[in-house]
Formats: C-alpha cells, sequence, structure tokens
C-alpha cells in the first residue's frame, strides 16, 4: 500500500514510456527491415556476405552501443529508439529474406507464367506466403525490444530500467521487481497479441504450407 | 498458331533444344513427349518466354515472340506448370481469377467465369470456391491448375504434365474432362507428357523428342503403323508391335485344335460330344485328316437321323482361310458370313484352327491395348 503511494504514479509512466520505447523502436525496425529484407531477397548473392556482416552487428553489447549513440546525439530519446530500433531490425530482417527465399520456386514460375509482373508476384504471392515467417520475427524483436528497453534508463531516459537500476543502487528489492514484473507481462502481453494477429491475418490452411 | 524456327538453346556446352523447327496449328492439341531431359518442358517454356532461346525464332499468330511484351504475352497463354503451382494463400475461386484479374476485367465477370468454369470440371462454385488448394485432393488440384489456365480464354493452352501424380483411375477420367473442354473451346492445346497413352489418348498429333532434337511428328495413327525410332517403338511398348496388324495372318488369331471328328463317326456319338463341350457344331473331315465341312446341330435336327455315320448329314459351309492368309482378309470372311467362325486350314488342306468373333475382338484389342487377355 505504501509502495503503491510512493511509486504508484511514477511506475504508470514508466510503463507507458517503456511501452512508447517499444513501440517506436519495433516499428522503426519493422519497417527498415522489411525493406532491406525485400531488397536483399532480389539478390541473395549480396545478401550472402551482408547477412552475417548484420549479425556482427547484433553482438555488439548494447550497453556499449547506447553509450556511443548518447556521446553522438545525446541525452534525448531518440537515441534510446535509435538504438532500439537497430536491435529490432535482424530478426525481423532475417526472417523475412529467409521466408521470401522458402517460397516455393514453382510457384514464382506459376506467377510469371500467369503473367503477374515483378511487383505483383512479389506483393501477391511472395510476401503473403512469407508473411508468417515474417510475423515471427517481428515477435521475437518484440520480445527482445522490451528487454533491451531497461537499458535506456541507463541513460537517464525513463521507463522501467529506472526502477531496476534504482532498486539495485538502494538495495531495494521492492523496486526491482516493480520494475521487472511488468515488463516481463509487457513481453508476454505483446507476443499474444502478435500471435493473435498472426492467426487472423494468416489463413488456417497455410499452416501446412509453412509446415513443409 | 505456333511456330518454331531452327530455335537452339544451350545451357553452358550442352545443348538443350537443337535446332528445332516444327509447326502447331490452330485448334490442333499437340503432345510433347519423349524421355526425362530431352527438353520439353524447354520447348514449351520457350512459347511463353519463361525460358528465351539462344537462337532462332518462334512465332505465335505470325508474331515474332521476342519482339512482344513477355508478360502481355504470357496473360495470353495458358500455362500449367509441371508442379500444378496453384498459389496456397489464395483460394481456388482467386486463383482461379488471377489472370483475368491482371486483365482488368469486372469482378462480376471475373465470378461469372470462374463459376463457369468449375462446372465445367463438376466442382461446384459454392462448394469449393472459397476453399484453399491444400484443402483439395490432388485431382481437384490438377483441374483448378487446368481451369486456372483457362480463366482468360486464352488462345493457346501449355500443359506441362498436368496429370504426372496422379493414381490411373483419376488421371483416365482428367484426360476425359480435358478432351471434352478442347472439342468445347477450340484452342490450341500443348501437352507435355511421357506417358505415351497419354499422348496416343489425347494428341491429334504427337511430337516426340530426344535429345533435343524432334524424332518423329505424326499423328497417334502414322505413329503407331510406322515409329520412326526403336525408342518411339519401346515408348509404345505392345501397341506397336514389330508388325503391325495388317501383316498380322490368320494363324496369329485363330483358336487352335478345334473339335473335330471323321466322317465315319456316329451321329450319336457326335450329338454327344457336343452336349459335352458346349457347342453346337463339329468340324468333319475326311479319312487323310483334310477338310471335309462342318456339321450344326440344327442340319442334324433337319435330316432327322439319330443314326449312321456323321458323313450322311448335309455338311454346311462355312468360310474357309489359310493359316498364311492375311487376318483382316478371314475377318471379313467372317463378318460377311453368317456362321460364327472361319475354317483356317494348312497349306495340305487339314484343319488348323478356327477364328471366331472372339478372336476378332481379341486381336482388336491386342492393336489397341497392348497385351490385353
Ligand atoms: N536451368 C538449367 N540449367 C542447366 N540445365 C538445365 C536447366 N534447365 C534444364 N536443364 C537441362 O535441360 C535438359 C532438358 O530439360 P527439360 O526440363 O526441358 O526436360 P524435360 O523433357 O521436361 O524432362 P522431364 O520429363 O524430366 O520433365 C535436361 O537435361 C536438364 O537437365
Ligand atoms: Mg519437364
Amino acid at each position: 500500500m505504501n509502495f503503491w503511494n510512493l511509486y504508484g504514479h511514477k511506475l504508470l509512466v514508466a510503463i507507458g514510456v517503456h511501452f512508447l520505447y517499444v513501440l517506436a523502436a519495433v516499428s522503426i525496425g519493422f519497417v527498415v527491415a522489411l525493406t532491406l529484407g525485400i531488397l536483399l531477397s532480389r539478390v541473395p548473392s549480396i545478401a550472402k556476405m551482408a547477412l552475417p556482416l548484420i549479425s556482427v552487428f547484433q553482438t555488439i553489447p548494447g550497453v556499449v552501443f547506447i553509450g556511443l549513440l548518447f556521446l553522438s546525439l545525446g541525452m534525448v530519446p531518440a537515441t534510446a529508439i535509435v538504438a532500439l530500433a537497430i536491435y529490432a531490425v535482424f530478426p525481423i530482417l532475417k526472417n523475412t529474406y529467409v521466408g521470401l527465399l522458402s517460397v516455393d520456386k514453382s510457384l514464382l514460375e506459376a506467377a510469371r507464367g500467369c503473367g503477374m509482373s515483378k511487383m505483383q508476384s512479389l506483393f501477391e504471392v511472395e510476401l503473403p506466403l512469407a508473411l508468417p515467417s515474417i510475423i515471427g520475427g517481428l515477435r521475437m524483436s518484440t520480445v527482445y525490444t522490451v528487454s533491451w528497453a531497461v537499458l535506456a534508463s541507463m541513460i537517464g531516459l525513463g521507463g522501467l530500467g529506472e526502477f531496476i537500476y534504482i532498486g539495485i543502487a538502494t538495495n531495494n528489492n521492492a523496486l526491482i521487481v516493480a520494475g521487472a514484473i511488468p515488463s516481463g507481462i509487457m513481453a508476454i502481453l505483446l507476443s499474444l497479441l502478435i500471435d493473435a494477429v498472426k492467426k487472423r491475418i494468416t489463413h488456417a490452411p497455410q499452416k501446412e504450407a509453412s509446415a513443409a | 498458331m505456333i511456330r518454331f524456327e531452327h530455335v537452339t538453346k544451350k545451357y553452358g556446352d550442352s545443348v538443350i533444344l537443337d535446332d528445332l523447327s516444327f509447326e502447331i496449328k490452330e485448334g490442333e492439341f499437340a503432345v510433347l513427349i519423349g524421355p526425362s531431359g530431352c527438353g520439353k518442358t524447354t520447348t514449351l517454356k520457350s512459347i511463353n518466354r519463361l525460358i528465351e532461346p539462344d537462337a532462332g525464332h518462334i512465332y505465335v499468330n505470325g508474331k515474332d515472340i521476342a519482339e512482344t511484351d513477355p508478360v502481355k504475352l504470357r496473360r495470353s497463354i495458358g500455362y500449367v506448370i509441371q508442379q500444378i503451382g496453384l498459389f496456397p494463400n489464395m483460394t481456388v475461386a482467386q486463383n482461379i481469377g488471377v489472370v483475368p484479374k491482371r486483365l482488368k476485367y469486372e469482378k462480376s465477370e471475373i465470378l461469372k467465369i470462374t463459376r463457369e468454369l468449375m462446372d465445367m470440371v463438376d466442382m461446384s462454385y459454392d462448394e469449393y470456391g472459397h476453399k484453399y488448394p491444400s484443402e483439395l485432393s490432388g485431382g481437384q488440384q490438377q483441374r483448378i491448375g487446368v481451369l486456372r489456365a483457362l480463366a482468360a480464354s486464352p488462345p493457346i493452352v501449355l500443359m506441362d504434365e498436368p496429370f504426372g501424380a496422379l493414381d490411373p483411375m483419376t488421371r483416365s477420367s482428367l484426360q476425359e474432362e480435358i478432351i471434352r473442354l478442347h472439342k468445347k473451346l477450340h484452342k490450341t492445346f500443348v501437352f507435355v507428357t511421357h506417358d505415351m497413352d497419354e499422348a496416343l489418348k489425347l494428341a491429334d498429333k504427337i511430337i516426340f523428342m530426344e535429345g533435343g532434337h524432334i524424332i518423329q511428328m505424326a499423328t497417334p495413327e502414322e505413329m503407331l503403323e510406322n515409329p520412326a525410332s526403336d525408342l518411339i517403338r519401346s515408348f509404345m511398348g505392345k501397341r506397336a508391335a514389330d508388325s503391325a496388324p495388317v501383316q498380322l495372318t490368320a494363324a496369329d488369331f485363330m483358336r487352335p485344335n478345334p473339335i473335330s471328328v471323321y466322317k465315319n463317326r456316329g451321329i450319336r456319338e457326335c450329338t454327344e460330344i457336343m452336349a459335352r463341350r458346349h457347342i453346337d457344331s463339329l468340324l468333319i473331315k475326311n479319312d487323310d485328316d483334310t477338310y471335309a465341312g462342318v456339321v450344326s446341330v440344327n442340319s442334324i435336327k433337319r435330316s432327322g437321323k439319330t443314326t449312321g455315320p456323321i458323313g450322311e448329314v448335309p455338311l454346311s459351309e462355312n468360310a474357309v482361310s489359310y493359316v498364311t492368309e492375311d487376318a483382316m482378309e478371314s475377318f471379313d470372311k467372317l463378318l460377311n458370313s453368317d456362321k460364327d467362325y472361319v475354317v483356317v486350314l494348312n497349306e495340305d488342306d487339314t484343319i488348323a484352327g478356327i477364328v471366331t468373333k472372339t478372336s476378332m475382338a481379341k486381336a482388336m484389342a491386342d492393336a489397341l491395348w497392348g497385351d490385353a487377355q
């Protein structure tokens, strides 16, 4: 009770800020990743070299990265969002690329044979068929981003991480839990939401297609 | 309608199509056949520019297709790919409507076409239109694949082994359907198969390929009668025996060793033999084993005799063939006589066998379907 009186308002704000970081970062990451993924899938020879390079990026510790961005961009929310968006890109990019490339070659030929242009084939056949894979990547990115967003507070940008860091610094377990639980719940709720969306927009029979 | 002029296609050093020239006429049902890898699919895909030849020209309706926009060209040529290739993310109706949609038909028009086409193959729109391809059987998917190719009513339809992976029953019913569609729609069909039965059943013209060449281009009858190579002969199996049916003799189709008796056998004995063997006539021979004639139950009855040698009953005159005689001739004799069989004699006039209507039917079955019983 006491805790709620003391921190309740701050916690709600932190949850809101955290969520906005995730939303902004994943949205930006999604658009970038989708575009890159589509482009790379058109030129698999380049993609074979580019993808490992990008994945190396991914292994740079988040702290280092945010620190560097902080130095160049300063203490603005954009710093956190850009950093998180970059991390959000890779799972979606990889799944988009793999999803597009795993579309059955005979279907591409059927699309051409039916007189579809390259764009029509992409938007009407390839992307719809890669969608389950792309959404899988989106889900992964979202869950990661929720936990990475904790880092934002390191540079004083708020979010649920603030509770955790203050809790650790002041040896206050209640604060740590107050930061950790909402971010855990946020991750679970968002991934459930994405699963629900995926179910809605991919047709039932496609389960077979993606399993094959 | 479709004309190849010196078309060559290479992949690296290997020549896949070697200076192909041929023509398929409007409304023709042309079937490309040949061993795996002989270039059937490559030939087919050259027609809608999914593959570009390295040399030569292909004309569709007198126009060199190299000078037409490939996307437009493909919308005017139906194409059924070797692997069916229905889009799994689209319903059956959407799959059928793919090309009309590209051609900007009205929605209501597309719906009408889709309904009509589905009715033609006995799959009602209401039941199947909104299903996804994975919810259909293999045969149903193949049907929809063919309908998709027909939807924009293209004058030419290319089909690459559309019935490849089907059980024989479904396959044969789809073959019937495709023949019906061809009769009804008056389109030019180019159909690839490696099954000679299918080719013989469907084709107006069979184009037999091997190693990127055309070995023979002929109607099914011509190809059956005069296969141009041993490979074609082996593709046709029993259907084209080493000698065509015209060269077969009466001996090839007669039933050997028919029941025969000497003239001096008793009448009663003969009727007993007939009763026991369930036959209504006997071949009668002279003492020197030469053929004398035929005696039937009826003629015995009419003679009123019950005893004495069978030779005293008037013999009837069945038509006679010699063993070396052309089978067709003895079939003709049989058809022109009122008797049940023609008697086949050896050179020395002894009895060799009889040719019945059953032997004739068997001969025709052999010729048409190979080693039928
Ligand atoms: N993209 C390619 N690169 C190299 N070789 C190819 C290519 N496509 C086809 N070939 C070769 O060309 C030859 C003819 O192929 P094609 O697909 O036309 O054969 P097909 O007669 O349709 O055979 P099947 O009955 O097995 O379908 C084959 O030997 C094949 O290996
Ligand atoms: Mg083929």
